[in-house]
């Protein structure tokens, strides 16, 4: 009992004099235990969350779209889902119609004019049975507001612009309406309209009204385009869907079934969130390996300093198990408060995600408790690891007679270190030997901080990757004509009628083309849906880079190089797309046509396609356009041809062709939060790792330094040899940061993305400001850490130091 | 005179704790000597050679060496002075295990910017052949001669040996010996440390300590021996 009293006192005293070390290092291994909790529960609780917000507002599992321009009664599709067979595994359905617009939310002196779309839904039973509202703002709308013009405006738009919590709106023809709130609806959590971008919020105002508002705003009386459907959680989704097709079919317009799988929105959010977790996970488990493997390293060293102490209670015949309390109370004390300031950690982590996430995705709950569960699977190791880094010198003293313990542990330190004859200053060799001759060491320590550069890299490259893509895709849609203008038509519309003549004619026009935008896919095993854009290839005012191939004369249509790659064609082959033909007046049918492939683009869009407008024919569509590139008069902007064209209902966008790629910019601007957040973490965990490797160097080679100074050699000497060590650790472990980084983006833009959004092809890379972020973290800040020490250097007791007999 | 004291006290602590480990002491030792500082533990020997290489700052008193009054000098000239008029060698060696033997006396050289001949020293220490190794590939007596040859590569003046041959047999003991004994008759003042009264034996002069107080000082009684004499 006396025994362990002292020990008691004797660790307490350690703990003292070591208390700036056993925080850092508990920190350290409450970076990777909280980090890696904060980091792989985001999947949890973001699942947990949309499960609950898709649940409680209604998200559909099927949903019918008519051919573009295709309308029919109110009703009509509401009798024939409710006549297929599995009728009585439907749970709710509702009729909607769903129209483009443009809308004018300007105030004051700021312009803000956004192509849209109007959904109109039955609010008589209070709220829509499918696709429900929340409001953030303001009231939901409800039956009294039938046929009044008043909606509801998308919350991320709103908030993207910041428009008061209500107010009014203007869309296309000049109409204005009130806006009562600003909510969201399951399909909205993301912005990611037909045919367009995730997360174009900027570009995309989405306003939700009563059918009847809808109809009246679109002139068209009773008329629907699109119905929603719920499902019991037993039924056979594929059944269903079947047997909706096969019932639309009686139908005079083309109809389409999609699952919920296939909107962008949902599959957005949903594969983002394993695609997002299976990076966080990576990230996690690196970020906790590098801080588990530097708290080993260190700890060890800590550990190994009682070497000759260990000796010593040895010499005098104390067991080896009350030789190890010490060291081993030590680790406790690290462990204990690792793990827990670890929690706090992963809490702030936690927080930090969800608070940038629920900044993104507007869901009206967030469930984001701390996952405990998963914080105590690598609390265990962050508990284990201190006692096995302590127990190892511990083992490795006891077991050889005291008074090799005693002596200083030299066993090794040739084998690494090399022969050669030295050439220049001994100062100069100094630094290279210490790493060498304790090669384990240096590589815990290099490995250490290369794990979390790693963690860094990972993340500013996949951005600087993204970035990259979004800039070859504005470079792209800009080409030769930046100042060029897209217009969106209502529906298809005679070249030549008086709709499009007054476009044209606009004063704020310099320059019009007629151009087809038609929807369609590639079939293959796996269907490639694309976005063909027809238009004037060979005298266009803009025209697709052609990464490989040319314009053909008899036609064919260009590819994005990632569709090519996916579907395994070359310029030349033939594939078939299926698209829409006109088979009435306003009614469409899919067939499928073989067309060559005449070019690739490089846009990194895959859905993208373009054709020649002498190809209109293959639609049935020749003579007709649903939508123009302009370029503006002398003396007009971007934003003065909206303003010019907004009166025309015919017109529902009209928009900058750097406008999406803009708003995809903005949002992922908006992820530097992120980033940032993971910086600070790194660089903490890079900055206690070289910290404690320099305070722990200083220690274990206190003799070496005070030789040194007895033989005059100056404290920045000195310094400057244990900033030489610590810059070749960073140097190293930048180079495998980098290249791990390098690894780990590859692997997400190569191996990860293309499973869950192969509809953007990135190339992997890091750019030069990831570099210098990296070359500042990883060697300046590495290098500087034994600046840190300069006072202790300066303070050490020479006398003291040098009589030390080991 | 390479080495002056005059009434040097050095005090540690304070108040009831103090604890006066040298007291008055005076002491002068000239080129070529061979000193040896003697007396038991606690008797202040150390602190008296620390005081000589600057590695301890006198209480009060006067130290002067080859000409610089270090008690004034500041830190940063202390380390110019060490760098440019002593050398130390040590009980435990205290070499740098990252380095090998000719490294270790390269580093003498470059600590004292001079421009000796490594290898040359090597070989008036008797290692040759021994460049290479690491120390922890030497004997102990081998490690000492390390010691020696860096003491030797920074070409000072002054050799201060602290229990040199406390870490040796006798026999290694005996042969370092014979190697500082060589360099004060090179010109060097060496002053060795020791509580071993043999080695005092072999002294051109000895220096007895005894709490803080130089109680004798002049030739070994009994006359100077030669080192093949000495017996412990």
């Amino acid at each position: 009992m006396r025994t362990l009293r002292l020990l008691l006192r004797w660790s307490w005293r350690d703990l003292r004099s070591h208390w700036a070390k056993v925080l850092a290092i508990a920190l350290v291994i409450a970076i990777g235990t909280g980090g890696y909790a904060g980091l792989t529960s985001t999947a949890e609780w973001r699942r947990d969350s949309y499960d609950l917000n898709y649940r409680d507002l209604a998200m559909y599992d099927l949903r019918v779209d008519l051919a573009t321009g295709s309308f029919v009664e109110e009703g009509d599709i509401a009798a024939l889902v409710t006549a297929i067979p599995s009728a009585a595994s439907i749970t709710g359905t509702e009729e909607r119609l769903i129209i483009s617009t443009q809308v004018d939310a300007s105030s004051g002196d700021e312009i803000v004019l956004s192509r849209g779309e109007i959904t109109g839904s039955d609010f008589s039973e209070g709220r829509p049975e499918v696709g429900a509202h929340f409001a953030h703002t303001g009231r939901l709308l409800t039956a009294d507001d039938a046929g009044q013009p008043r909606v509801m405006v998308e919350r991320s738009f709103a908030r993207f612009y910041e428009l008061p919590d209500t107010g009014e709106l203007q869309v296309s023809g000049g109409r204005t309406v009130e806006y009562v709130a600003q909510s969201t609806t399951p399909e909205y959590f993301a912005v990611a309209p037909e045919g367009g971008m995730f997360m174009t919020e900027a570009t995309f105002a989405a306003l939700f009204t009563t059918l009847e508002t809808a109809q009246d705003l679109a002139g068209l009386p009773n008329g629907i385009n699109n119905l929603v459907l719920t499902l019991a959680e037993d039924a056979d989704r594929d059944q269903v869907q079947a047997e909706l097709e096969t019932a639309l079919t009686s139908l005079p317009v083309g109809a389409t079934v999609l699952t919920r799988d296939d909107n962008l929105s949902y599959t957005s959010l949903t594969t983002d969130i394993d695609q997002d977790q299976a990076m966080f996970n990576a990230l996690a488990f690196l970020l906790f390996a590098g801080a588990v493997g530097a708290a080993f390293n260190l700890i060890h060293r800590l550990a190994e300093q009682q070497r000759r102490e260990i000796g010593i209670g040895m010499a005098l015949g104390i067991r080896p198990r009350v030789l190890a309390f010490r060291p081993l109370l030590v680790s406790a004390q690290i462990a204990v408060l690792g793990v827990a300031l670890g929690i706090g950690v992963g809490t702030l982590i936690g927080n930090a995600m969800a608070g940038i996430f629920a900044d993104f995705i507007p869901l009206p709950v967030w469930l984001t408790d701390f996952q405990y569960a998963v914080f105590a699977r690598v609390a265990v190791i962050g508990l284990v690891v201190p006692f096995v880094a302590s127990a190892i010198p511990v083992w490795r003293a006891v077991r050889v007679s005291p008074i090799e313990a005693i002596r200083p542990d030299l066993t090794g330190r040739g084998s690494m270190t090399g022969r050669r004859r030295t050439v220049g200053n001994s100062f100069a060799v100094i630094p290279f030997r210490n790493l060498r001759r304790t090669p384990r060491r240096t590589a815990l320590t290099i490995f250490g901080i290369a794990a979390a550069l790693t963690v860094l890299v990972g993340f500013l490259g996949i951005m600087d990757s993204v970035f990259d893509a979004v800039d070859t895709a504005e470079a792209e849609s800009v080409g030769k004509e930046p100042a060029r203008v897209s217009v969106g038509l209502d529906g298809f519309r005679l070249i030549d009628s008086p709709e499009v003549q007054a476009i044209e004619g606009s004063e704020a026009v310099a320059t019009a083309e007629p151009l087809l935008t038609m929807v369609g896919s590639i079939v293959a095993e796996e269907d490639i849906d694309v976005f063909i854009e027809v238009a004037d290839l060979s005298d266009g005012m803009w025209i697709p880079t052609m990464a490989r191939g040319e314009l053909a004369s008899d036609g064919g249509i260009i590819l994005s190089e990632k569709a090519a790659a996916d579907l395994a064609v070359s310029v030349g082959d033939v594939v078939t797309l299926r698209h829409p033909q006109r088979a009435g007046l306003t009614s469409f049918a899919f067939v499928e046509t073989e067309v060559p492939v005449m070019a690739t683009h490089p846009h990194p869009v895959r859905s993208l396609a373009y054709m020649d407008l002498s190809q209109a024919g293959l639609f049935n569509l020749v003579g007709a356009t649903n939508g123009m590139n302009l370029l503006p008069a002398t003396g007009f902007t971007t934003a003065d041809i909206q303003q010019a064209l907004f009166p025309y209902e015919q017109v529902t966008s009209v928009q900058s062709v750097t406008a999406v790629t803009d708003a995809v910019r903005d949002a992922f601007n908006e992820m530097l939060g992120i980033i940032q957040m993971m910086v600070m973490v790194v660089l903490l965990l890079a900055l206690l790792i070289a910290f404690n490797t320099a305070s722990i160097n200083l220690e274990s080679r206190a003799r070496e330094h005070a030789t040194m100074f007895a033989f005059g050699v100056k404290v920045r000497t000195a310094l400057r040899m244990a900033v030489v060590e610590s810059l070749v650790i960073g140097i190293l472990a930048t180079i495998v940061g980098v290249a791990g980084g390098f690894a780990i983006v590859w692997w997400m833009t190569q191996v990860l993305l293309p499973e869950t959004l192969p509809d953007f092809g990135l190339h992997a890379l890091i750019g030069t400001s990831t570099l210098v972020a990296v070359v500042i973290m990883g060697v300046v800040v590495v290098t500087l850490a034994p600046l840190l020490t300069v006072r202790r250097m300066w303070k050490m007791d020479l006398p003291g130091t040098l009589r030390l007999v080991e | 005179m390479l080495i002056e004291l005059k009434d040097v006290t050095k005090r540690y602590g304070e108040g009831e704790l103090a604890v006066t480990a040298l007291a008055d002491v005076e002491m002068m030792v000239s080129e070529g000597e061979f000193v040896v500082v003697l007396g038991p533990s606690g008797s202040g020997k150390t602190t008296l050679l620390n005081i000589v290489g600057a590695l301890d700052t006198a209480t009060s008193g006067l130290v002067r060496v080859n000409g610089v009054d270090i008690t004034a000098a500041s830190r940063g000239k202390l380390f110019d002075f060490r760098a440019g008029t002593v050398s130390f060698i040590f009980q435990a060696f205290n070499l740098f295990p990252g380095l090998t033997t000719r490294e270790n006396v390269l580093f003498g050289i470059d600590a004292a910017g001079s421009d000796a001949d490594p290898d040359e020293i090597l070989e008036s220490v008797g290692l040759g052949n021994k460049g290479a190794r690491f120390p922890h590939e030497l004997s102990g007596g081998e490690q000492q001669r390390v010691g020696i040859a860096r003491a030797l590569a920074t070409g000072n003046p002054i050799m201060l040996c602290d229990e040199p041959t406390g870490e040796l047999d006798f026999e290694t003991g005996v042969q370092i010996l014979e190697l500082l004994q060589a360099q004060a008759g090179n010109g060097q003042a060496v002053l060795v440390v020791t509580h071993n009264r043999e080695i005092s034996r072999m002294a051109d002069r000895v220096v007895e300590l005894s709490s803080g107080h130089i109680v004798s000082d002049g030739p070994p009684a009994g006359g100077k021996a030669p080192v093949a004499e000495l017996h412990w």
